[in-house]
């Protein structure tokens, strides 16, 4: 019984973490890389979020995104032809990039921290992506932003990894838009 | 001696006219280093620098232009002949003119290619045309055969001012010399 009754409490307070998926009409992952000192903003196109999520409890809750780094737009149609190469992202060899993370903390009011690792380029890395969250009718927006070091994750390879010409920092910036999905 | 006067250059028309040749004998290097440049950091350092000092060049015009009009030129020899003397203002307007355009014409290749860019690190460089892949190549063509057209000018200059001093023996080269007060 009381085994049983634990196992009802744990269910409960899991049920509490609602799953949200991501509407990607309303949503945006931009990154800022620089050049010349001088900001280059770019969007993944395709992204997708699922989160585990209770604002009021945020411990036991989880992110998870995945990135088609394929997808990436710099708006620059000679930069687009570049950054699939191997120096950069590396479209052939790396399509895919994934965050994960499962501590999810508060970090102020309306405010929380989401501690994982980003896989990227076949690099592992830990960061910490910021977060403020704005509950709607009809859903949540998560927003937040955080820098990388690029060369963390080997992008801008050899004589590129030099960081007079391609800033090390690269700002990434998201706005993305939940619905509860049960 | 600030102004020009019927027979001698003042010191700041002697000043615009060596910085600037010096200025865009650099600025030919700088091209055509960077169009033949492998794709390396070293290419985009020659592009900024050769963009930076265009935009420098084309302020430093607007200047000498002013002075030109504030302080005309000198007159010159009483016996040059009617096509020497269309000739010498042909070419010297058509210096002017050029002075402006090639600037002008890679600023344009700037902004369809739609690269941000700072000014030496500093001054951000507003967009003058849309974004637009086929307005970039043609332009880049355009500032090319301008370029030529600049080298053969600048050939046709320099023998002038030589022929000047040499055959003709008048001071229309000695009088723009720095030292030179004929």
């Amino acid at each position: 019984m009381i085994s049983l009754g634990l196992c009802g409490a744990a269910l409960a307070s899991l049920a509490q973490a609602a799953d949200w998926k991501m509407d990607p009409s309303g949503s945006r992952l931009e990154f800022v890389a620089t050049f010349e000192k001088t900001p280059v903003p770019g969007v993944f196109k395709e992204f997708d979020t699922r989160l585990r999520f209770d604002p009021a409890k945020p411990d036991g809750g989880s992110l998870d995104v995945t990135i088609r780094v394929t997808s990436a737009d710099m708006n620059v149609a000679d930069v687009n032809k570049e950054i699939g190469g191997e120096d950069w992202f590396d479209y052939a060899g790396f399509p895919r990039a994934e965050f994960h993370s499962t501590d999810l903390r508060r970090a102020g009011v309306n405010r929380y921290l989401a501690r994982g690792t980003l896989s990227l380029k076949g690099m592992r890395q830990p960061v910490d992506v910021p977060f403020t969250w704005a509950a709607s009718a009809d859903g949540a927006v998560m927003e937040g932003e955080f820098a990388v070091k690029r060369g963390a994750f080997g992008i801008g390879a050899g004589e590129w990894s030099k960081s007079e010409v391609i800033g090390a920092d690269v700002k990434v910036k998201f706005s993305v838009k939940l619905r509860k999905s049960g | 001696m600030l102004r020009n006067n019927a027979d001698s250059w003042g010191a700041p028309a002697k000043l615009f006219h060596w910085v600037m040749a010096a200025l865009i004998v650099a600025q030919i290097a700088l091209g055509l280093l960077a169009v033949s440049w492998r794709l390396s950091p070293t290419k985009i350092e020659l592009f900024f620098w050769h963009k930076s000092m265009g935009m420098l060049i084309l302020a430093l015009l607007a200047l000498r232009l002013a002075w030109r009009l504030a302080s005309p030129a000198p007159v010159l020899p009483a016996d040059l002949s009617a096509w020497e003397r269309a000739a010498a203002r042909s070419s010297h307007a058509l210096l002017y003119l050029l002075m402006i355009v090639l600037p002008l014409t890679g600023w344009i290749v700037n902004s369809a290619s739609n690269i941000p860019f700072h000014i030496f690190w500093t001054i951000p460089l507003p967009a003058i045309v849309a974004p637009d892949k086929a307005t970039a190549d043609t332009f880049a063509l355009v500032h090319r055969g301008l370029f030529v057209l600049l080298a053969l000018l600048l050939g046709l200059h320099i023998g002038a001012a030589l022929r000047h001093h040499l055959v003709k023996r008048n001071n229309v080269l000695a009088r723009m010399l720095p030292w030179g007060t004929p």
